[in-house]
């Protein structure tokens, strides 16, 4: 009778453990669905990010075969698995699905009241580690498809079947790259990404360099003021030479600062640095390789325009320069085309370089951000500082 | 893919789970193994304040509420299948989702070594039959 009276009964449960009264005492027992339920996970978080869970703000990102990562709206952690040899018993709340009908059933069977029940034991748990995120697929996706002067041309073509290959909407993106929605905006900020008939696109450089080229061009053909361009004077003028309107208000955003003054049309001043850097970049394309520094000053100059900024300090994190012999070579080394996790990094600067004066260095790792980890933190761990002298630069070598 | 924590409960109403972790294993009757579903495992006494006792068949255990370091999401894997989900991802042959069920935020914790009892409580016909029938005789340490 007594093992009878016991069947399916399941009063009682985390509240009654939770619950319990000094010198009162309960009955525990497998759950009537115990088993392994390996769909039901625990996931440590942090107090900090509950709220986030409940408004739904918080996904789990990656490929399959990448290491899962959980993403806030702001911030990435890594998620892993840790066991525990303990016996953890999961005591489910009493009015878990099915429980009631049970209940109801078996009430009158004058079962134990005083009796929680165990679901499943745990094996362990996820928890939770902030990370950078890994934004390194990010410009290798979007590089596959660049927008250049077919996409121009074929916009005006309507209802042909686009083809889609390489190209990548906001949602494509984030089923693909394990970042957080902020970190692959900035991520694609960073790019100089934009977007255009739903997909996020990179700028064919080649393309770009014709846009600005065209820019500057009307800048001295209209006498525009390279302080303060008129959005729409410029977007109309541009489009007219053929650059669809959106491609060129990219370019002007690539290339200019939106002046932030009272009046109601927007106006634009391009930023000096940004238009050298893209003809220096030019340039060294142009020459594939190796080139005399004199030579590159020279054609660099040409290019420019008159009154802007040429000087090599603003090609930092851009070239590398070499003396062989008496003369000063020059090629182009972009921090911007490096891997953003650390070890992969520090071996390829190694491989580019086996020696590395700081001021040479620090262009390539001052974006390195490796939450918990300081810039001295990962010279330590990834470097081998030599310094001969006290009053000697110091030098560092592969660890 | 990426895969949403749903939550339908909102975070003052989410179901509160609780733990009772013990170290080592509970050992079950060859006899029983097949057939844990309702079975009794022990009986929870809260002595005093903060003293929880756990005993189970000859053994008794003693442990305390603890709150948890960090709260613990109990999350249900739930897989959608490709009817729903078509329209939006046809690569994807189901879409996968975790639907928050409950959290954790205390758990009673038996931390020591199980003390042997001599003499059985209640040694009542009832009682023993009872006993027999829940046959968890033994608790090995394991860590």
């Amino acid at each position: 009778m007594e093992m009878e009276k016991h069947l399916n009964c399941s009063r009682g449960g985390a509240e009654s453990v939770l619950g319990l009264k000094p010198s009162s005492s309960l009955s525990i027992a497998y759950h009537p669905e115990y088993g392994p339920h390996n769909d039901i996970v625990l996931l440590e978080l942090d107090e900090k990010l509950l709220p986030d869970v409940f408004n739904q703000r918080v996904f789990i990102r990656g490929q399959p075969d990448d290491d899962a990562v959980l993403c806030t709206q702001s911030k990435t952690y890594a998620v892993k698995f840790v066991g525990t040899s303990n016996s953890v018993c999961l005591v489910p709340p009493s009015n878990q699905s099915g429980m009631r009908r049970k209940l109801q059933d078996h009430e009158e069977n004058g079962c134990d009241l005083e009796r929680a029940s165990v679901i499943k034991l745990a094996p362990g748990s996820m928890e939770i580690v902030e990370i950078a995120p890994r934004l390194d697929k990010l410009k290798s996706l979007l590089s596959q498809a660049p927008y250049g002067i077919e996409d121009a041309s074929e916009m005006e073509v309507e209802g042909l079947g686009r083809d889609e290959k390489g190209l990548y909407k906001w949602g494509d993106l984030v089923n693909e790259i394990q970042a957080s929605d902020e970190e692959l905006k900035s991520g694609l900020q960073s790019l100089s990404a934009f977007e255009i008939d739903g997909y996020w696109r990179l700028l064919d450089e080649t393309y770009m360099d014709m846009i600005l080229k065209m820019l500057l061009h009307n800048c001295v053909l209209l006498d525009w003021t390279l302080n303060a361009l008129d959005e729409d004077e410029v977007l109309g003028v541009l489009e007219s030479d053929g650059f669809p309107r959106k491609v060129a208000h990219h370019c002007l955003s690539v290339y200019g600062d939106k002046l932030q003054e009272g009046g109601c049309k927007p106006f634009w001043k391009l930023n000096d640095k940004r238009v050298s850097v893209h003809f220096a970049r030019s340039v060294l394309r142009e020459a594939e390789g190796n080139m005399k520094m004199e030579r590159f000053l020279d054609e660099w100059r040409r290019k420019v325009p008159i009154g802007m900024e040429t000087s090599l300090e603003i090609l930092e994190g851009e070239i590398l320069t070499e003396k062989i012999g008496i003369e000063i070579w020059i090629r182009a080394f972009r921090a911007s085309s490096l891997p953003s996790a650390a070890a992969d990094r520090f071996s390829i600067l190694f491989k580019e370089r086996p020696r590395w004066d700081w001021k040479d260095l620090q262009p390539y790792i001052r974006d390195l951000n490796i939450p918990g980890v300081s810039l001295e933190g990962l010279l330590l761990k990834y470097t081998r500082r030599v310094q001969s002298s006290s009053h000697e630069e110091p030098v560092f070598t592969a660890r | 893919m990426q895969i949403q924590l749903k939550c339908s409960c909102g975070e003052g109403s989410c179901p509160e789970w609780a733990i009772i972790e013990l170290q080592g294993v509970v050992e079950v009757q060859p006899d029983f193994q097949e057939q844990l579903k309702n079975l009794k495992i022990g009986q929870i006494c809260r002595s005093s304040e903060d003293t929880y006792t756990f005993t189970i068949g000859y053994h008794e255990l003693t442990g305390s509420k603890v709150p948890m370091k960090k709260p613990l999401l109990v999350l249900k894997k739930i897989k959608k299948n490709i009817e729903d989900n078509a329209d939006t991802n046809p690569s994807n042959p189901f879409k996968m989702e975790l639907e928050v069920i409950g959290i954790i935020r205390h758990k009673i914790l038996f931390k020591t070594r199980p003390k042997a009892l001599i003499t059985r409580p209640q040694p009542v016909v009832k009682e023993r039959k009872q006993s027999s029938k829940s046959g968890i005789t033994e608790m090995e340490r394991a860590c």
